[in-house]
């Protein structure tokens, strides 16, 4: 809401200077968003007249126009604008002026023209709230003359941010009320009536209403004999400064009262609206039928949703109740009779037809908040006079009223105990009255006050409603701070989310940076991964995405891991490290809401770092993404895991295994598959792994720790090196070792992987084709004794002896 | 020459052989050469017994002293060497300090859940615990038991991501659906409240959905915290000195906090929170736009309709609810001009903070 200070003054005595009056403003709940103080930076900004406009030969968008602002020479000057003709007056903002946005007009080229100033729009002056086009001025606007000076520009324009719960604050009345009451002085709402002659109104219009919930209250204005041209300056001054282009002196009235009274009124043509038999203009109310259209003011013709409220006549709809006029009954320069709307609709039905048709006017804002109905007859009154005295023409004698909606005043029970309970302030019933009497309730009682609502405030319904109104005008900052005692309250984590912070925590630790990606997916990455959803899973579809990329919820962290590093490599960043943990959905037909899988993954590509002088560096594959699980899961307290070979079209074949934690795959590891790389634009090798985090919180809660006791006695530590089969997996031959090995054998690790090297002629082999050489390292101990040779030589040729067997392995000489 | 002019003579040449001696090993040979087992003194010292009895304790003295002397001068010719070898073996291993050390790469958290984690851990300090709740939600969790009307003008197409729904309900309003992606943290509350009984003092980050472009200033993912706090007495007093407290311990003890009157359905009164600015410390400046303040966060008091929503007594049991978003503060802490870096991945922005 766009507040003039001089037309504010009209109706209350502004007391404040500026800044204290915005300051009492934004502390008792309506925020002054900006300030603009009309016809600064102005300076250079003269009247011109356009003389030529040819659209500039390289830009489609712009046109090149001269521009006489009464020097000898007139200005050249490329505009982007497209709201203008040869022969219209425009501000024009001359080489070296700094407008009130900031912008400081240099001449400049634009697209090999030169431009020697601006033309301006009212948002670029800071004088309206429109900035689609130029300020066109009237044809008498004298050229050459400061525009400042010829608007008469010497008042200030405040924007409110005005909440939803305040349509009251939606008109210049309203504001000085909530002024008054905020600054402790009386305001007055202008009020007037119009001459009335000539046959009644109700001789010209009937009304009928079908539903009196969807419009309460519908009153109807004849003036006849206007002569529609453009108003007197105060009045456009008045529309511009509230944010309105102004059209013409009748539209620029019912614009004016909307703004002074906060009522959104409708001139149609009177003689454009059909009648009934009795020679009426017949208006009715009601909801469109299916498949109805409308042609509105803006020439778009719409198709209305069946519960549209609707203006009729007997031709059909001529209007869209609350949002917008219709074209077949639009005020034009022809028209000499009026028949002013002044009414009040359901707010819920006009925010519905708005929505549906995204259509948002001035009138739909204040109607989908709620108007006062009682205030119908006032401004429609007030518009009449109003339009006689800049259109001329006289108002018809009375008003046509159809108000079945008409209800009582509500009263509201007020405690004030339960003030000072809700908001911890030790208010009498006579404070908490004085408090709430200036926003014009009606205050009766004492320890239980009974409050009656005038209808500007629907907003007012309860009475937690009444002590937010004494709690701001109270002062939120007078209410004392303390805190909650809270009796019998426990804080903290769960578990599950310290398990959570761990998993964090030790990937930070191993190296892994923390990535954040959108929760949005894109369905071709089922085609990019390779990836088959379950025969029963089913994407989670948005039915109105931003973009076809963005268009499903994730069902994976790997396409958020894969576009990090390739937009990291991208950027000439060849060392990634990533990591994120988030949720991931997925559904199924017959499902209302899909299933939220939290979801850790992580990318590696590249070294952890650039080689350095002392570090050769080494390319990250398989096993340092290995390496970071192996420390994750020691950090989660060691359960029983295992990489499991396995294979997914998204990884690459051979480099590529299942993460199994106590039997269950709880999620997988490996390289990105060629085909993936290509398909998100990275380079490999890339690591991959993606783990259910519940899974892992279920391990870490069955993992139970004991104390094991220091070993006291030294160890014995045998090597023993291998031969086996290709196909032969490490984790196969310690699995044997550990069961042959009894209760000596303390532990057993692979130190060393040997093949021939490819190629390797024949009779230099080391070892033959299809075999690899592995070297363990068993370490014997005993818990009471020191081992002797001849302790640990039996036990361990036993266990040689046994593992050959189990595994086909020869004892590499 | 008699024996005690010889060994005088030998005493000077093993004297000055120790003294040549430039190594620990020569000077190992030089003491082989005369005190080892057939080593010349040694030799001398054997024939003592051919010796007269006249003869034997002169001869006896004054080797035992030549023994003595060569002995003392061997050790302290070790000595010497020993600490010259260590001085050159220190002096050969001297590095530039300057060079880079070998270091274990480390991960940074990121910045947004940096700022969450300090949230939470103020809230965790005052007692409350951590909620979660769905980010596919229902309708009626994220508006309706919020005590959003039916036509309230968030729930448009244009503001919420809505879900298509495979149970084959049909929604209220053509083309939505009663299931969305949560546009605030806040039906967690309703959540809580329907699953628990006062006291409650809980805290509510995560991810939340608007249908916004992505630029500088939006994206249509951003991340919100919540408080709820529902117990017997609680005041819209307690309600800002709890804020007032969270202030401080994010913002500093310096800055000042101010409560404006405002409007959500949820709550009733309703205030935002701003903050002094920290550049101009309240007088004004590019960073708060010269307003001298700096908007946080919103909050109020439960909104005796909500607690109907989930069946508390509103008369018995007041509360209140606050929600601030991470991506502000973040950008206000660390003057971050683009919200779109905080999902891009880009490592040379994670290791930032």
């Amino acid at each position: 809401m766009r507040v003039s200070l001089n037309w504010l003054s009209d109706l209350v005595k502004i007391t404040l200077p500026v800044e204290e009056l915005c300051d009492r403003l934004d502390m008792t709940g309506t925020k002054v968003e900006a300030v603009h103080v009309l016809g600064e930076g102005l300076d250079g900004v003269v009247i011109g007249q356009v003389l030529t406009r040819e659209q500039h030969p390289d830009a489609d968008r712009l046109s090149y126009c001269s521009v006489d602002i009464g020097a000898e020479e007139p200005l050249r000057i490329v505009c982007g604008a497209d709201n203008f003709a040869a022969g219209d007056r425009v501000p024009v903002a001359c080489v070296g002026t700094t407008l009130p946005n900031g912008l400081t007009i240099k001449k400049a080229k634009l697209r090999g023209l030169v431009s020697e100033g601006m033309m301006c729009s009212p948002i670029e002056l800071g004088v309206g709230g429109e900035a689609s086009g130029l300020l066109i001025l009237p044809p008498d606007a004298p050229i050459g003359v400061p525009y400042a000076e010829y608007a008469g520009l010497s008042d200030t324009v405040l924007e409110l941010e005005v909440t939803p719960n305040r349509p009251d604050c939606l008109s210049m009345a309203g504001v000085a009320r909530e002024v008054a009451a905020v600054t402790g002085v009386s305001f007055s709402v202008p009020a007037s009536r119009p001459a009335e002659s000539g046959g009644a109104a109700s001789e010209s219009v009937s009304v009928t209403i079908d539903d009196p919930v969807l419009c309460p209250r519908y009153t109807a204005r004849v003036i006849r004999g206007v002569t529609i041209g453009p108003s007197p300056a105060w009045l456009a001054e008045r529309v511009t400064a509230a944010g309105t282009r102004p059209v013409n002196n009748v539209v620029d009235v019912t614009n004016y009262v909307m703004y002074e009274l906060g009522q959104p009124l409708h001139a149609f043509d009177l003689a454009r609206v059909a009648t009934d038999a009795a020679g009426r203009a017949a208006i009715g109310v009601r909801t469109a039928a299916e498949g109805e259209r409308i042609r509105t003011l803006d020439g778009q013709d719409r198709a209305l949703a069946a519960d549209a409220l609707l203006i009729t006549d007997p031709s059909g709809p001529i209007a869209l109740a609350g949002v917008m006029g219709g074209e077949s009954t639009e005020v034009s320069e022809a028209t000499t009779d009026i028949l002013l709307e002044s009414a009040c609709f359901d707010p819920a039905s006009i925010s519905r037809t708005s929505r549906r048709l995204g259509l948002i006017s001035e009138s739909s804002l204040r109607f989908e908040r709620g108007v006062d109905p009682d205030l119908a007859s006032r401004a429609a009154d007030r518009a009449a006079a109003l339009i006689a005295e800049v259109a001329g023409g006289t108002a018809a004698p009375g008003i046509v009223d159809e108000y079945p909606g008409r209800r009582e005043p509500r009263r509201l029970e007020l405690r004030a105990g339960r003030v000072n309970q809700l908001l911890g302030t030790a208010l009498s019933p006579a404070d908490v009255s004085a408090l709430l009497v200036p926003l014009g309730l009606d205050v009766t009682g004492d320890e239980v006050l009974t409050v009656t609502v005038p209808g500007f405030r629907p907003d007012l319904e309860r009475e937690v409603d009444l002590i937010e109104e004494v709690a701001r005008l109270y002062g939120l900052e007078n209410i004392a701070s303390t805190r909650p005692g809270g009796r019998g309250r426990v804080g903290g984590r769960t578990p599950g989310q310290r398990t959570r912070d761990r998993i964090g925590a030790t990937l930070r630790a191993a190296g892994l940076d923390e990535h954040i990606g959108y929760s949005f997916g894109d369905s071709q990455d089922l085609e990019r991964l390779g990836w088959e959803c379950a025969p029963d899973e089913v994407l989670v579809e948005l039915i109105n995405p931003m973009s076809e990329e963005q268009a499903v919820m994730r069902w994976t962290l790997l396409p958020s891991l894969l576009r990090a590093v390739s937009h990291n490599q991208r950027r000439g960043v060849p060392d990634v490290h990533i990591y994120e943990m988030g949720t991931t959905f997925i559904t199924a037909e017959g499902r209302k809401q899909p299933k939220e899988r939290l979801m850790v993954g992580g990318a590696l590509t590249g070294f952890w770092a650039r080689p350095g002088w002392n570090d050769p560096g080494a390319t990250l594959d398989f096993f340092d993404g290995k390496g970071v699980l192996e420390t994750l899961m020691e950090a989660l307290g060691s359960p029983r895991w295992t990489a499991r070979p396995a294979s997914r079209p998204w990884l690459q074949d051979g480099r590529s295994a299942d993460v199994v934690v106590d039997g269950d795959v709880v999620g997988w590891l490996g390289e990105a598959a060629p085909q993936v790389l290509d398909a998100y634009e990275a380079s490999g090798p890339v690591v991959l792994f993606e783990l259910s985090v519940p899974a892992l919180v279920k391990a870490v809660g069955r993992a139970s720790v004991r104390y094991r006791e220091i070993p006291r006695y030294p160890a014995v530590t045998l090597d023993l090196a291998l031969v086996v089969d290709e196909d032969v997996t490490v984790e196969r031959v310690l699995a044997s070792i550990r069961s042959a090995g009894g209760t000596l054998l303390e532990s057993a690790r692979v130190f060393d992987v040997y093949r021939d090297p490819a190629g390797t002629p024949e009779d230099t082999r080391r070892l033959p084709v299809g075999k690899k050489s592995l070297a363990f390292s068993l370490v014997y101990r005993a818990s009471d004794r020191t081992l002797t040779d001849g302790d640990v030589r039996p036990v361990h040729d036993k266990l040689v002896r046994k593992v050959c067997g189990a595994v086909g392995a020869e004892v590499r000489g | 020459m008699t024996i005690i002019d010889e060994l005088r003579s030998l005493e000077r040449e093993a004297l000055a052989a120790v003294a040549a001696a430039g190594t620990l090993d020569a000077l190992e040979a030089v003491r082989i050469g005369y005190l080892g087992k057939k080593g010349s003194l040694t030799a001398v010292l054997r024939g003592l017994g051919a010796l007269s009895p006249e003869e034997r304790p002169e001869v006896g003295r004054v080797s035992n002293e030549v023994r003595v002397a060569l002995e003392g001068a061997l050790d302290s010719k070790r000595t010497t060497l020993q600490h010259a070898a260590r001085a050159e073996r220190i002096a050969a291993e001297a590095v530039d300090v300057t060079l880079p050390g070998r270091r274990r790469p480390v991960g940074r958290q990121h910045v947004l859940h940096q700022i969450v984690d300090e949230i939470v851990e103020v809230f965790a300090g005052l007692g409350y615990r951590i909620a979660e709740g769905p980010e596919v939600e229902l309708d009626y969790y994220n508006f309706t038991a919020l005590n959003h009307p039916p036509d309230h003008p968030a729930r448009a197409l244009q503001d919420t991501f809505y879900v298509r729904d495979l149970s084959g309900d049909r929604a209220a309003v053509e083309g939505e659906s009663d299931v969305l992606l949560r546009t605030h943290t806040s039906p967690v509350q309703v959540h809580v409240m329907e699953s628990q009984k006062p006291p409650i003092y809980v805290l509510a980050p995560g991810k939340v959905y608007r249908r916004d472009v992505a630029d500088p200033s939006h994206l249509p993912q951003f991340t919100q915290i919540e408080g709820l706090v529902v117990d017997e007495d609680i005041t819209f007093g307690d309600l800002k000195g709890t804020l007032e407290h969270f202030v401080h311990a994010m913002f500093g003890p310096e800055r000042r906090v101010r409560l404006r009157p405002h409007f959500f359905p949820f709550t009733e009164p309703s205030a935002e929170v701003d903050v002094s600015c920290a550049i101009c410390g309240g007088q004004g400046c590019r960073t708060c736009g010269g307003e001298g303040w700096l908007e946080i966060l919103g909050c109020g008091m439960v909104d005796p309709n909500v607690f109907r929503y989930v069946g508390i007594d509103p008369e018995r049991y007041t509360g209140f609810a606050f929600g601030m978003g991470a991506e502000r503060i973040a950008g206000l802490k660390y003057g971050v001009p683009d919200l779109r870096l905080f999902v891009e991945g880009d490592t040379r922005f994670l290791h930032q903070f």
